[in-house]
């Protein structure tokens, strides 16, 4: 067995955050592990799959997170030990299961691993989620480093069970995707009993208005949480160290304990304050914050995100210790409730509250200098990307319509559409790239939010009667399964005159090429049969739908632009699988396209397709082609209109 | 006591995997000695797709957090020149080395012409102003000397090495190697390990 999480317990390894949970499942017994992909916490699932054929759990990327979290509890009610991965957005999708099912609880330990994203790396914001276990009134946990995500994902099944709730794990960014040393720990021998009982120490326990009904469930649950609560007074994730006769206590909670850690040695603070560092921070350890609060007067809080353990810990020290002068991100604030905080920023916190004059950085002068140096290096689609198709296409499609069309985009690798280039515009020299505002493909999309959400604003703007051009919405494949498909039914119904491009790739790619039910493979890697797009959305009822090569570019243009003038709600399916899982399965080494530099007049059509394998010399003035790069899709030879850019033949 | 390194490059050149035989072996060279070396990488990777700037913070010692801090990198590795100044810029300390490839790879900013890629003498001008040195090599091309374009990390890990920076031994750092590539490419792997290795004492004694 290859898989680093089916490693000999004891032994000290390399493990990412996602891989340290994914093993504290394996220790605990899983039975039962859902996710549908979402950056950063897709490698749990991934890692899970990856040992499958060595272990006897059953694992699978759902089609979306609320679908992932009801199998995790239907596993849950049937006795069997479950998780759900979800990343900060995915939550809000499972939100309504996820807010009712605390109703009851659980049989099964369930844990439900939910990964934040501050600073919003890879996210459409940088919400904390562990409000929502404090909405749901579930005991969270969040982890400090490696090591610890692992015992906590170990340990929470077991607490689950003990308390009859799901355990909510938050993790973030620079927990999941940063890597430590985890030393492993045995494994769970046997596997819990999967049996069925509808009266499961509760009336109607599954079914939430089952007699005695649900207000009664809300009384059981608030019954529990007292339990919650000594269960977090005794955690061994919340430990205390109490130095004699120091008047200062400092509370870190999460990785923020580790740059607080850091913070006190550089600040030579270690033994001279007052430190407890929370991993159990919902129900609060109320006693031992109790003791902490006890001989001090000033009072600490150091948390990544919003003010959730602070705002808790201001409230009981309201009752217990009101002369507390309390520093966190609400009053006296010391670090902001957005982006991400570091070891550098909780040291400048610490010093700021303890009033600490630390010593200058005597280079940042000449740093400032430097950085305007720097040449910016924008995010773009991959080479050869068939998305670069699919908005070349569109682009000329839109150009035989008078107006300001709106296009709306979603999640995936093409809401780079959005992005713009960081080194500002793209000045082509020819009249083309003057005369129509969408100059490149990233910055072909007006509207970005979240997954699926594009297609349903496309129908707000269209239904109030924008008149003024064309209401155009795109999604990817994956994302059509997960969000959208309620909303094609509801523009059928409403017959709203919209165009919807469903650009299928293929894959589930920005979260690292999961498949889906439109790849052909399961889960597992087995084959089976691939979605139909194009049958589902027309036995919807759209009247219009067509597939087209988004290679072709002047096949996917015109019908584009039929599209476009129908009246009512049409789809087109741009098919044209992900560029790198081609080039992965044929191992391609040589490029065939060159460009013939008689032939170039230097009007940067090319260069407006975005392709990251095109380039383009100033001086000269004439394009050329990144061989490393390269994928010799065509598209940049369909493109120019002198006929220079050829495909074999050599230079 | 740690050892601060940040491995630079572009998404696709194998820096993500360079770092992590650098905390790989940090983890051996631990368990040889019982010393509690504790080992962090901070990755600043996302999407799947090619070309991004990637950096990976690796962390060995006394340490918690998995980033840097700024002005506390003992030696930025860079697989790419502009991305070894990008990080040298913000991290880049007094005393520390910066090993720059000298082969650059252009963003789509400059490929369009929108703007100049910085020239290689102000990055070695710009980096040595902040810290106590930088090396550059041309590890593309001692990478290509090796029989394998692919090899470029393993070739920035030979130079990492001779710089003597890291808190372990060569042996640790090979066998870490050895295990991590794929064992076809052993031996090419090794003999890209040795040119880096040796461009860096070249360059260093210059």
């Amino acid at each position: 067995m290859s898989s680093a999480i089916l490693k000999k317990p004891g032994k000290k390894i390399l493990l990412m955050g996602n891989e340290a949970i994914a093993r504290g499942a394996v220790e605990a017994g899983i039975q039962l592990m859902a996710a549908y992909p979402g950056t950063p916490s897709s490698e749990i699932c991934e890692a899970l799959i990856d040992a499958a054929p060595d272990s006897d759990y059953y694992v699978e990327w759902s089609t979306n997170e609320k679908i992932a979290f009801e199998l995790a509890h239907g596993a849950s009610q049937v006795g069997a030990r479950s998780m759900v991965a979800m990343k900060n957005a995915g939550l809000n999708v499972a939100m309504d299961t996820f807010m009712t099912v605390p109703y009851g609880g659980v049989k099964g330990g369930m844990v439900v691993v939910v990964a934040d994203d501050p600073d919003a790396h890879y996210s459409s914001n940088e919400q904390d989620t562990r409000f929502a276990a404090m909405y749901a009134e579930i005991p969270c946990l969040e982890p400090m480093d490696q090591q610890e995500a692992r015992e906590m994902a170990q340990e929470a099944f077991g607490m689950s069970e003990q308390l009859e709730l799901p355990i909510f794990l938050r993790t973030v960014s620079r927990i999941s995707h940063a890597s430590g040393d985890v030393t492993l720990g045995p494994v769970k021998a046997g596997r819990n009993k999967i049996a069925f009982n509808k009266h499961y120490k509760l009336p109607y326990r599954w079914n939430v208005y089952g007699a005695p009904g649900a207000l009664y469930k809300h009384k059981w649950l608030h019954d529990i949480l007292p339990k919650a609560k000594e269960v977090a007074n005794n955690s061994k994730f919340n430990q205390m160290k109490l130095v004699d006769g120091s008047k200062v206590g400092v509370l870190a909670s999460g990785l923020a304990a580790s740059y607080t850690k850091e913070a006190l040695e550089r600040l030579e603070l270690t033994d001279k304050v007052n430190f407890l560092k929370l991993g159990m921070i919902y129900p609060l350890p109320d006693k031992k914050i109790g003791k902490l609060m006890a001989d001090i007067d000033t009072l600490i809080i150091v948390e990544e995100g919003d003010p959730v353990v602070e705002n808790q810990v201001r409230s009981l020290a309201k009752e217990i210790a009101p002369g507390i002068k309390i520093y966190g991100k609400s009053y006296n604030a010391i670090l902001n409730p957005y982006g991400e905080i570091n070891s550098d920023l909780v040291t400048g916190a610490i010093a700021d509250a303890l009033k600490i004059e630390l010593p200058q950085d005597d280079m940042e002068g000449t740093r400032d200098q430097l950085r305007a140096k720097v040449t910016p290096r924008s995010s773009t689609l991959c080479a050869g990307c068939s998305h670069l198709g699919s908005y070349s296409a569109l682009r000329e499609a839109l150009k035989k319509f008078q107006g300001t069309h709106i296009v709306n985009g979603d999640i995936g690798c093409y809401e780079q559409g959005g992005y713009g280039l960081f080194s500002a515009n793209v000045q082509g020299n020819d009249e083309d790239g003057k005369k129509y505002s969408i100059r490149s493909p990233y910055e072909i999309l007006d509207t970005i939010y979240v997954m699926g959400s594009g297609i349903s604003m496309a129908q707000g703007q269209a239904q109030v009667g924008y008149k003024d051009g064309k209401v155009v919405a795109v999604a990817g494949d994956s994302t059509l399964i997960q969000g959208t498909l309620p909303a094609v039914v509801n523009a059928v119904y409403s017959n709203a005159d919209i165009t919807f491009l469903v650009l299928d790739n293929r894959w589930t790619c920005m979260t690292g090429h999961q498949p889906n039910p439109n790849t052909g493979i399961n889960s597992m890697g087995q084959a089976n049969e691939v979605f139909d797009i194009e049958g589902v959305t027309k036995s919807m009822g759209i009247k219009f739908v067509k597939t087209v090569d988004a290679y072709n570019r002047a096949d996917a243009a015109e019908v584009l632009e039929k599209a476009l003038a129908f009246e009512g709600p049409s789809i087109v399916i741009l098919k044209g699988e992900c560029q790198l899982q081609v080039q992965r399965r044929t191992k391609r080494t040589t490029t065939e396209t060159w460009v013939d530099k008689e032939l170039c007049n230097g009007c940067k059509n090319c260069v407006q397709l975005g392709c990251a394998a095109i380039t383009y010399d100033t001086k000269a003035k004439k394009a050329g082609i990144d061989k490393i790069n390269c994928a010799d899709c065509t598209l940049c030879s369909q493109v120019c209109k002198q006929n220079a850019i050829k495909m074999g033949g050599g230079e | 006591m740690s050892t601060n390194i940040i491995v630079a490059g572009v998404g696709g050149q194998g820096s993500i995997l360079a770092s992590h035989i650098i905390a790989e072996a940090a983890i051996k060279a631990s368990g040889k000695t019982n010393d509690t070396l504790n080992v962090r990488v901070g990755e600043t990777f996302g999407a799947a797709m090619r070309g991004g700037a990637v950096a990976s913070h690796v962390r060995i010692g006394d340490v918690y957090g998995p980033l840097v801090g700024k002005g506390q990198a003992d030696m930025v590795l860079a697989l790419e020149p502009l991305e070894g100044f990008r990080i040298g810029v913000e991290y880049l300390a007094k005393d520390g080395v910066a090993i720059l490839n000298t082969e650059p790879l252009h963003p789509v900013d400059v490929k369009t012409g929108a703007v100049d890629y910085v020239a290689m003498e102000e990055v070695e001008t710009g980096l040595k102003q902040l810290g106590k040195g930088v090396v550059t090599i041309n590890a593309t091309k001692l990478a290509l000397e090796a029989g394998n374009a692919k090899t470029l990390s393993v070739v920035m890990l030979g130079a990492a090495t001779g710089s003597g920076l890291l808190p372990y031994s060569e042996e640790t750092m090979i066998e870490a190697i050895k295990e991590r590539v794929p064992q076809k490419t052993i031996e090419v792997n090794l003999k890209a390990f040795e040119l880096g290795k040796k461009a860096f004492l070249d360059a260093w004694t210059e």
